[in-house]
């Protein structure tokens, strides 16, 4: 058993109101620089939708993630070790910026210094690369909201398999129906980007699993950015080098959540340590892709057993790390509840960012000019569901869809219990028998409830005291690390000649 | 002149500057190697600009380095007129497709607006450069014909005299001015390597054929357990395949060097039978010259004693030369007391032969190093680098009958009578006996 830590996240999609305050918030502070401002390390997407870059789901365009050959081993989609040098001359999967969108700005001066006239001045929408004014096509959340649209919704790549009666039914107008995806890096345990990197200059840092670029070490191949299947690493076209999501590793390492995470207002996300067996990582992944959330959970830990603990303090984890993962909330929604699953598994990259799918309203009808719920009562049959379970079980669940039911169960479940606690207004065999179908105790309801709708801040983030400067204080000093740290401008971004 | 300073300065120069200016480029700048794509920015053109252009100067490259390093199998190979017609189209087709890449390359730096901001004036010196070389050895290929063949005669010796530290311009001193152009062309490029984007070549990842597809880097390296295991077994692999590597390289570039002179010695070119009795000549001549010049010593030592200068002939100004017993050059004077005073001429210091002028100040200078030593007795001035006195010789004096009259001993003493011997007949010997005291 070969245990490492990795700290990792549950974004609790229910509590999503798509607001971007975590997109604003990490632009603000890691990508307002030039030739990083089409790069959103955190974007959050319209489902259905086509996304950013547009369709990044579509592995048979992009190219991204592993897949199981017939000898039965794991092979990068995008390249082997021979094409990988042919693909650094041109790398036909990469994404151009038409595929994200031509980053732009305003001629705000203009406003103040446009000369008297009959009419209000305007700014004018100008290029950040070109810097000539432009006409805008898209942009990086251009499908917001737009869920019934036939350009972006019905492109949406996990609806290619649901069959013509059930696309027309979640297009139809009064059960149409969208949630929100918020997007970061899934800093997964079996990174294909990690893998692809021809130079070797992206790392999984040993004590916390959070993938970095070392910007010293990248030499522009772009190989990550193709093998990312979420497109989560970017090309900064400025400096040459590639960037991505760095978890606010400085913001870890001195005990504060990430910018994304701090600033959600829906308070969505949790963040807390996984123990994983890194020996089966490999094997997990090979799994077929209906097991593949089944895998996964296998690869993971019971930080409560004595034995896991054991090899983990042998394999050098801190004890300050291992009482972070006995109270990890991200431990108790993937595995103790199993609410939380990994978005598009079958990438097979191990992602360590967990979902918990989103129940969605009730069920509205229009009867006579009035809308109401449907059905019987006030909570919908998951059969009856707005967002079709095929649909979430494409996203979540590599298309199993008994993985995404157990999960949305639990959730009615919770609802269930919570309001005969609350209100008391329904029929106490029907909540049995629903927790019964769920396999949820009372306790278990509880604390679902606790930790989903009345959290502290200490609940939601239960960070592992890092320490990184006592590790680093010994050998150089932390400004001259800052280099190969993987993100590290000690200078303002230039191109080297 | 031009020719020397563009085909031994510039080379010197080009690739000292760009070894130690791409050094020091990655020593205090690593981030600024990058390839620099603008894959992002525009994708269509560069297809079809980026890969004809690197897979052709690939083949071309591959080419040249092929004549560079072992011309004798390359030229055995050639004398196949098959295959010099595969080599010589293969390379101009390759060439070709450089030229297209390039042109593509170019005319997209220049027309599309997207590239503007990322394109400095380096990147278009540097395009420009290489599609006028490209464009000068297709030219030499088409105007000189089977270069394949001939290089190996003419670039290939010159590019060894350089690398050898023995510069010899001369092996391309009669080429056509394109195929200078060309070889000038190819330093400047090689100079522009640090200072422009060309530095990507040297970030070839030949690495990544050998590592495993996962990197866990460790902010502080595990320190027990089974992770310090993994983490040693790495440090160990990467340690080894390091010096492998390094072996290997090694091992090759010796393998190239002994297979290169086994080659010359079964099949490299052979002399003529005049060119070698003309080689058998010179060498007989030295041998005679210096057998000639081994008995005159050996008769020297024979004798009882040398004769060195007729006493009327010294002066006390200007000393003359003589070859003592031990093949070393001396000095002979006239001594203040109208006798003979002799000296080693062997400065004391690292042994120089000492001037044979005597200055104002009675003093002999060594050139070398500015040794000023005392004609009278040897000795060096104070502060002069050599610290030792010249040593004195003994001499006798002999007179026209062959009788020694006089003579100047070991210790310095007078054998023999000063009688009044007519100077005109005297002359001055350095003695067999005195042998020991001169040492």
């Amino acid at each position: 058993m070969d245990v490492r830590a990795q700290v990792s996240m549950v974004f609790h999609l229910d509590k999503c109101i798509g607001c971007h305050t975590c997109s604003v918030a990490c632009k603000n502070v890691w990508t307002d620089r030039a030739g990083a401002e089409y790069m959103w390390w955190n974007n959050v997407e319209t489902k259905p939708g086509t996304g950013y870059p547009s369709r990044w789901e579509d592995q048979n365009n992009y190219q991204g993630g592993w897949e199981v050959t017939d000898g039965r081993e794991l092979k990068l989609k995008s390249q082997n070790k021979a094409s990988a040098f042919f693909k650094m001359l041109f790398n036909p999967p990469q994404p151009t910026m038409k595929d994200y969108y031509e980053p732009w700005s305003y001629k705000y001066d203009d406003l103040f210094s446009s000369p008297l006239g009959d009419d209000q001045p305007t700014a004018v929408p100008i290029s950040q690369i070109t810097g000539e004014p432009i006409d805008i096509k898209s942009g990086p959340n251009w499908d917001d909201d737009l869920s019934g649209s036939p350009v972006h919704a019905e492109n949406d790549v996990n609806l290619d398999e649901l069959s013509e009666e059930e696309r027309n039914a979640l297009f139809e107008v009064e059960r149409i129906s969208m949630m929100y995806l918020p997007r970061i890096c899934n800093h997964c345990a079996n990174p294909s980007c990690v893998a692809s990197c021809p130079s070797g200059a992206l790392y999984k840092r040993g004590e916390d699993g959070i993938v970095l670029v070392n910007q010293d070490k990248c030499r522009g191949w772009r190989a990550c950015v193709t093998a990312c299947p979420y497109k989560k690493v970017y090309y900064n076209w400025k400096t040459g080098k590639s960037e991505k999501c760095i978890l606010c590793y400085p913001r870890l390492e001195t005990g504060q959540a990430p910018a994304c995470f701090h600033s959600c207002v829906g308070r969505i996300r949790y963040l807390g340590v996984l123990l994983y067996d890194a020996e089966r990582v490999t094997e997990a992944m090979k799994a077929p892709a209906q097991s593949l959330v089944e895998a996964q959970r296998s690869a993971l830990l019971d930080p409560n057993d004595p034995e896991v603990q054991a090899a983990a303090r042998a394999n050098g984890v801190s004890e300050e790390f291992l009482h972070a993962a006995i109270h990890s909330p991200v431990y108790k929604y993937v595995m103790e509840w199993k609410l939380a699953l990994p978005l598009h598994v079958e990438f097979r990259t191990m992602p360590m960012l967990f979902y918990v799918p989103p129940l969605l309203p009730v069920m509205g009808k229009n009867d006579a000019s009035l809308y109401e719920p449907t059905g019987e009562g006030f909570f919908t049959a998951l059969e009856n569901a707005r967002m079709p379970i095929k649909f979430l079980s494409k996203l979540f669940s590599a298309g199993n869809e008994s993985v995404v039911e157990a999960s949305l169960r639990k959730l009615m479940a919770v609802r269930y219990y919570m309001r005969s606690l609350e209100i008391n207004d329904v029929d106490s065999v029907k909540i049995r028998q629903v927790m019964h179908e769920a396999g949820l105790t009372e306790e278990e309801a509880k604390a679902i409830h606790a930790l989903t709708a009345i959290p502290t801040v200490d609940d939601r983030f239960v960070l592992p005291p890092i320490q990184r400067e006592r590790a680093i204080e010994p050998t150089c000093s932390p400004e001259v690390c800052k280099g190969c740290t993987g993100f590290g401008e000690k200078e303002p971004p230039h191109r080297g000649a | 002149m031009l020719e020397a300073f563009l085909f031994v300065g510039l080379p010197y120069a080009a690739v000292i500057i760009c070894v130690a200016g791409s050094i020091y480029r990655f020593k205090t700048d690593p981030y600024s190697y990058s390839a620099l794509s603008s894959q992002f920015l525009e994708s269509k053109k560069l297809r079809w600009g980026s890969v004809p252009w690197h897979l052709g100067i690939g083949v071309v490259f591959i080419g040249h380095l092929g004549a560079f390093l072992l011309p004798g199998p390359w030229r055995a190979v050639l004398t196949q007129p098959h295959f010099l017609y595969a080599v010589e189209m293969a390379g101009l087709a390759s060439a070709l497709f450089c030229a297209l890449g390039l042109l593509i390359l170019i005319i997209r730096r220049l027309t599309t607006a997207n590239l503007q901001p990322v394109t400095t004036l380096m990147d278009l010196v540097v395009l420009f450069l290489l599609f006028v070389q490209v464009i000068l050895g297709i030219m030499t290929a088409v105007n000189y014909r089977w270069g394949a063949q001939w290089a190996t005669q003419t670039t290939t010796p010159y590019l060894w005299s350089l690398l050898l530290f023995r510069p010899d311009p001369s092996f391309i001193a009669g080429m056509p001015l394109l195929v200078k152009a060309h070889l000038a062309g190819a330093w400047l490029i090689v100079l522009a390597v640090p200072f422009s984007r060309l530095v990507h070549m040297f970030s070839l990842p030949l690495e990544y054929l050998f590592r495993p597809p996962q990197k866990v880097v460790w902010n502080a390296p595990p320190t027990h357990g089974a992770l310090k295991q993994t983490a040693d077994k790495e440090m160990t692999r990467r340690l080894f395949l390091k010096g492998a590597i390094g072996l290997i390289g090694g091992g090759v570039l010796l393998g190239v060097g002994v297979l290169e002179e086994l080659y010359l010695f079964f099949r490299g070119p052979r002399l003529s039978k005049e060119e070698e009795g003309h080689l058998l000549d010179v060498t007989q001549k030295k041998l005679k010259k210096n057998a000639d010049e081994k008995a005159l010593e050996l008769e020297r030592l024979r004798d009882e004693s040398i004769f060195v200068a007729k006493l009327s002939d010294l002066s006390p100004t200007k000393g003359k030369y003589f070859i003592d017993y031990q093949m070393k050059p001396a000095l002979a004077f006239l001594g203040a007391d109208g006798l003979p005073q002799l000296l080693s001429a062997k400065c004391t210091h690292l042994g120089c032969t000492v001037g044979s002028e005597v200055n104002a100040q009675g003093r002999l200078l060594c050139p070398c190093h500015v040794s000023f030593f005392d004609i009278r007795n040897g000795v060096p001035d104070a502060g002069s680098p050599a610290k030792d006195p010249l040593p004195k010789i003994g001499w006798i004096l002999v007179n026209d009958r062959g009788e020694t009259v006089l003579g100047r001993g070991p210790n310095g003493e007078l054998q023999g009578t000063p009688r009044d011997h007519p100077k005109e007949t005297l002359s001055v010997h350095i003695a067999k006996k005195y042998e020991g005291w001169t040492a």
